[in-house]
């Protein structure tokens, strides 16, 4: 009788890994998107960066290393294709306008949980874990006041790093900066509520279904502006 | 939205600026900021601020689809 060792990680499978695998980490699950050798120059360029870092102290070159990596990573995903689209300038000026806000952070207010795929209290983790039938599940836009308090905010969302959001909704969500913005005149006014959805969606019901809702509901707020902010 | 006479404007990572583009969207702001922050790192209201700003005045100005901008600078946490 003989004993097979387990079959030793790949480059791939490791690479892979950090994309909904054994490594779950959605910052850098762009390297899923690279080829193997790509993905391990990756490796390579970020230890010479850390050890340059250990000495003059200089972090932030990791910080731009990441960024890089992450732009050719997502440039290797599938892209959607539009050969045109509509245009409307803007009717007003912005200090009459008023001004809308989408975000697709996945933020919620507390006390009004969307609950994705009937789960109450979906953890981040179970987010994570669940992505394929998130995305599969039609988009739920929480409404959310600007002047919502920050221990007030939740935050959950199977596709991105969530740890910024957390930190500071407003690097996702700007309530703070556009209030400020209403409140200097430079936006005429905001509607009573911002919006988020957690953006993992189909492209195409979100374009034939929630799309026109979304319009209405926008619409019937007499708005002239929105904000969209993609994660 | 365009479609509907409400006129958008788009804040995203510049990770992201393959995918934009092949959309022909309306208006465009590319941040120099990682996945997950595009307004820019947690805490820093000048920079959201300067971000906001931006994206304003975009919304202003542009005067066809399809129209990109970058804003300078870098993700400083």
């Amino acid at each position: 009788m003989t004993t097979s060792s387990p079959q030793p990680e790949t480059l791939a499978e490791f690479k892979d890994s950090f994309s909904y695998g054994s490594r779950p980490d959605l910052n850098f699950k762009f390297l899923k998107h690279l080829p193997d050798q790509a993905a391990a120059e990756f490796f390579r360029l970020l230890l010479c960066k850390l050890g340059d870092a250990l000495d003059d102290g200089d972090f932030s070159r990791l910080v731009d290393h990441v960024l890089e990596w992450q732009a050719r990573g997502y440039a290797e995903a599938k892209q959607f294709a539009y050969a045109d689209g509509p245009f409307t300038p803007l009717a007003k000026p912005l200090s009459e306008a008023r001004m809308a806000l989408i975000s697709s952070s996945g933020h919620f207010v507390d006390g009004d949980d969307p609950e994705p795929l009937g789960i109450a209290d979906m953890t981040q983790e179970m987010a994570m874990a669940k992505i394929m039938e998130l995305i599969k599940a039609p988009p739920t836009l929480s409404a959310i006041p600007f002047d919502t308090p920050p221990q007030r905010l939740r935050v959950r969302h199977g596709g991105y790093d969530i740890h910024g959001a957390q930190a500071d909704h407003n690097v996702v969500l700007p309530l703070d900066g556009l209030r400020h913005l209403q409140a200097t005149g430079k936006i005429g006014a905001l509607t009573d509520t911002a919006y988020s959805f957690m953006g993992v969606c189909a492209q195409t019901r979100l374009l034939k279904r929630n799309g026109p809702e979304w319009v209405s509901l926008l619409q019937a707020q007499q708005v002239d502006a929105l904000l969209l902010v993609p994660v | 939205m365009e479609a509907a006479g409400i006129a958008t404007v788009i804040v995203a990572s510049r990770v992201f600026r393959a995918q934009l583009k092949m959309m022909h969207l309306p208006r465009v702001l590319l941040t120099p900021h990682v996945m997950g922050r595009p307004l820019g790192p947690p805490g820093n209201r000048n920079r959201h601020h300067e971000v906001l700003t931006a994206a304003l005045t975009l919304l202003e100005t542009a005067s066809e689809a399809g129209t990109i901008v970058s804003l300078p600078g870098s993700y400083r946490p």
